[in-house]
């Protein structure tokens, strides 16, 4: 034997390293992603020591309880189809058919990115509610026009089914443009016409990521929380504002955690039939040579009329909230209860306020600096959880791998209600501490719900590393961790600083969670903007600090993607 | 040099390499050559470390180095796909091996400089980024790369295979002639028998995890020593008993008609008999065009042959003619 005993000892240090780094993982996945959904299901089920229905009686017997439940399963389904019928619609828009402005069009169809949560809610809140912009120009039309009209089902609807278009422009547009022009040009060849290939070609291809989003969407509907509190009104109230409601009463928490186990239970099944329909197959291109995809004209003048104005009332729909937030972020209060501007109520009065008064700023750098720890510690841990998921194939790391898709399988809300629930006694498992309450619960719960789609997009980064790359560095004498720093890290850090971005600013105004879980003296921004749209419509000054709070976090967002996919794309040159 | 005794590597229960025994000499070219799955990338991928056998030993100089780390064996490695560090640039490339090593700065510089000048790459060339070169120069840069730590041996693993023919050509000529610059053992993976042929000092022809014959590019093209080594290496024609027997082929001059009788395709001549040839008339079917020779299709009684015809310039036989095909029995291999 050729070992000396210099080989061995790096070896058993780098052992006792990775021995570590399995330690801290297992005590995660233990103590935060399992210790608190298995005490959420005992809260209902077992109390003082015995087995008990009592919650599940109580929820059959709540008609609020119920109504809530069935709005959900109404909501989820018909959403799914609202929102595919327009995400599609976006995508045929921007990408496979020649619309003139197209470009405009797609920044208008993609502000949802930086402008969404309950942020956008009171924004169409503001321009459709009672006295709303498009209600008040409806009422000068139709006298007997119902001014209330925006509320209920269909309100929730319409506001729910263009603020969640945003997978779709981002994963749906990227498989279109991923489909491969020779097979549509080969289609074509054989005579197949525009339908046909549509259906036949295009279509097909997109079928795997409309699935994914598809589920997404139902996902999001079922577990609608903006949307309902702000404009669902007293009638339509889904399950997640109806926990919310049970968790603030102390005799019906156990109702509320029943709740999210019914939402937790659907859930899961969803994803058990996604991952069934996923297994059908992807369509993967096998083109030699790939071209990309040339823009379609429609030739019919009629039909292309239609599509060029049904495009451009779409971006009405979507840039109409953006705009008002911004012109009138800049208004005096009188101006913005009446929505009507002029030149002379532009003023930086509330910028100013906002600025001077630190319970107004107060929620802005509370979720600037929430947000940042978590999305910089998601993004650590991912990394480190996928190097071991991918590069060592032992049990351990099968554990770590399938107990982190834990938060994919739940609900936001049940993960919050389990985390309150768990941690508001002293565990052992968390070092005696008490968390509910205190803001390391809402970093931990900011980092729990992004852990999924941060998993996802960092294993696909590892996933297409080439794996020769670790195999040259090793053969020219590079350690693991060096190895790592040097040569994997540098390809992987546009993609892990994309995350982080997109984390970040899907955290700023996180609100589903955050309504749960937030310390009173550390409100962060979602829960304000929530206290102050809901506090009373007629307040200007309220809305105006809303409209502040809006600007700045897209300013705050774009700035964030541009840094971070400006120099990603820097370092992908 | 390198050796290897009785290597056996299993993937679960998967047989890659059944016992694998060869010696590469010091400052020989050697190549692993073989169809896809036959084992030669993971003798290769043993002999740097990568796969740890089941069985068997790799000794370096007389040194045991089977369980020894990939980052301690001082084998540099050229990849496929040539593995370079995308995030850096050429000269941090070939630098990486010698900072991890902690070989100072300025030594590093000097290093490089050489190693530049000798495969050719100019020095404005270091400070590009891999995506802006060329398929050739990002050749010479995994190379450089890998021979800047001064390895005792160099391994090769299909580095032609993603190029266009012209250019494979043309490299493979630069890399015969850095190899002999260096005068650096090196273990060459292929499936492409012309590489083999034309680069290698001596070839290993894999199949199905085993080695079927070590030689020299003539041995195993002209002496294949099994079947499926004379039908790897080179075109050939299989011959029937029938043609043999009614050829003249016979157990006196040497021909066992009861065997699986192969000849390669230059070895049968057309309309050009020569003393102790055997012959029979054949018809012209069909033939190919080269430039430097033709190759004619042509059928004897039934029996389709294959035959090559350097390019004289004079006129090419018709298809419908009658020709006479003649070769010596020596030339065919019988199994």
């Amino acid at each position: 034997m050729f070992l000396s005993q210099k080989t061995i000892k790096p070896m058993r240090k780098s052992k006792v390293i990775l021995g570590l780094i399995y330690l801290g993982l297992l005590w995660f996945i233990a103590a935060v992603l399992i210790a608190p959904n298995i005490n959420s299901i005992l809260f209902v089920f077992w109390q003082d020591g015995d087995f008990t229905m009592r919650a599940v009686d109580r929820m059959f017997g709540s008609q609020r309880a119920i109504n809530s439940l069935r709005n959900s399963f109404i909501l989820a389904p018909i959403l799914s189809l609202t929102v595919g019928f327009i995400g599609i619609s976006l995508v045929m828009i921007t990408e496979y058919f020649d619309i003139k402005g197209a470009k405009i069009l797609r920044l208008g169809y993609m502000t949802t990115l930086v402008y969404g949560g309950i942020i956008l809610v009171s924004g169409y809140r503001f321009l459709y509610g009672s006295n709303g912009f498009f209600t008040n120009f409806f009422a000068s039309i139709f006298p007997n026009f119902d001014t209330g009209w925006f509320e209920g089902f269909w309100a929730v609807l319409f506001v729910m089914t263009f603020a969640t278009t945003g997978n779709h422009m981002i994963f749906l547009r990227n498989a279109m443009r991923a489909v491969d022009y020779q097979t549509i040009e080969a289609a074509r060849n054989m005579g197949a016409n525009q339908f046909t290939i549509l259906r036949r070609i295009v279509l097909p291809v997109l079928t795997p990521s409309l699935l994914a989003v598809t589920t997404f969407t139902f996902l999001t509907g079922l577990g609608a929380t903006s949307a309902p509190l702000l404009v669902g009104g007293p009638n339509f109230q889904t399950i997640t504002p109806m926990m919310l409601s049970f968790s603030r009463m102390a005799g019906s928490r156990d109702l509320a955690a029943l709740m999210g186990l019914f939402l937790g239970g659907a859930s899961i099944i969803l994803i058990i039939i996604l991952a069934q329909l996923e297994k059908r197959g992807h369509y993967l291109s096998i083109s030699k040579v790939k071209t990309t995809l040339v823009k379609h004209k429609i030739r019919n003048p009629i039909a292309n009329f239609f599509v060029h104005l049904y495009a451009y009332v779409l971006f009405v729909i979507y840039v109409a909230p953006i705009v008002s937030v911004i012109l009138f972020s800049f208004t005096d209060a009188p101006t913005i209860a009446r929505r009507q501007l002029s030149l002379s109520s532009f003023t930086l009065q509330n910028y100013i306020l906002v600025f001077s008064n630190s319970r107004s700023y107060q929620p802005i750098i509370t979720s600037v600096m929430f947000s940042l720890m978590a999305a910089a510690g998601v993004a650590i841990l991912i990394l480190v959880v996928c190097r071991i998921i991918t590069k060592y194939k032992n049990k351990i790391s099968s554990i770590v791998e399938y107990t982190f898709m834990i938060p994919w399988l739940l609900p936001n809300v049940l993960i919050a209600i389990g985390l309150i629930y768990t941690f508001n006694l002293p565990r052992w498992f968390m070092f005696n501490r008490v968390l509910t309450g205190t803001m390391t619960i809402m970093v931990l719960g900011y980092l729990i719900i992004r852990i999924p789609f941060t998993l996802r997009i960092t294993r696909a980064a590892f996933f297409s590393l080439d794996n020769t790359l670790e195999d040259a560095a090793k053969n020219l004498g590079a350690k693991t961790m060096y190895t790592f720093f040097r040569v994997i890290l540098p390809i992987l850090l546009p993609s892990v600083l994309a995350i982080f971005a997109l984390n970040f600013n899907g955290l700023l105004t996180e609100f589903d969670m955050s309504v749960f879980l937030y310390h009173p003296l550390h409100m962060p921004l979602g829960v304000q903007i929530q206290n102050l749209t809901m506090a009373d419509v007629a307040q200007g000054d309220n809305t105006a600090i809303t409209f502040v709070y809006a600007v700045l976090m897209m300013v705050v967002s774009s700035v964030v993607l541009y840094v971070v996919y400006g120099r990603g794309s820097r370092l992908n040159e | 040099m390198i050796n290897l005794s009785n290597i056996q590597v299993h993937f679960g229960s998967f047989e890659a390499l059944k016992s694998i025994n060869l010696e590469v000499k010091q400052g020989e070219f050697f190549t692993l050559l073989g169809p896809s799955g036959c084992g030669k990338t993971t003798t290769l991928r043993t002999v740097t470390g990568f796969i740890n056998p089941t069985k068997g030993k790799v000794e370096v100089d007389g040194k045991d180095i089977t369980h020894l780390e990939i980052e301690k064996r001082n084998i540099g490695m050229v990849f496929q796909n040539y593995a370079l560090f995308p995030t850096m640039s050429v000269y941090e490339n070939i630098a990486f091996g010698l900072k991890v090593k902690k070989v100072s700065g300025d030594e590093i510089k000097t290093k490089i400089d050489e190693i530049a000048r000798k495969v050719e790459l100019e020095p404005m060339q270091l400070t590009k980024k891999i995506s802006e070169l060329s398929g050739g120069q990002q050749q010479r840069v995994a190379i450089a790369r890998a021979l800047v730590t001064s390895p005792s041996i160099i391994c090769l693993d299909e580095p032609l295979s993603n190029l266009d023919a012209k250019l494979r050509v043309q490299l493979r000529n630069e890399l015969k002639e850095l190899q002999r610059r260096f005068g650096i053992t090196t273990i060459y993976v292929t499936h492409d028998q012309e590489e083999a042929l034309t680069l290698s000092d001596r070839i290993a022809v894999f199949n199905l995890g085993n080695i079927e014959q070590i030689g020299r590019p003539d041995e195993v093209y002209n002496y294949s020593a099994t079947e499926f080594v004379c039908n790897f290496i080179g075109d050939i024609n299989k011959l029937s008993s029938d043609f043999l027997i009614s050829a003249g082929a016979n157990s006196q001059n040497g021909v066992d008609t009861s065997k699986n009788c192969y000849i390669r395709l230059e070895r049968l001549y057309v309309n050009n008999k020569l003393e102790h040839h055997l012959s029979c008339d054949a018809v012209v079917e069909n033939f190919e065009y080269y430039g430097l020779y033709i190759k004619y299709a042509l059928n004897s009684n039934g029996e389709r042959l294959k035959v090559i015809e350097k390019n004289s310039g004079s006129p090419m036989y018709s298809i419908g003619s009658t020709v006479t095909v003649s070769f010596n029995p020596e030339n065919i291999m019988q199994y």
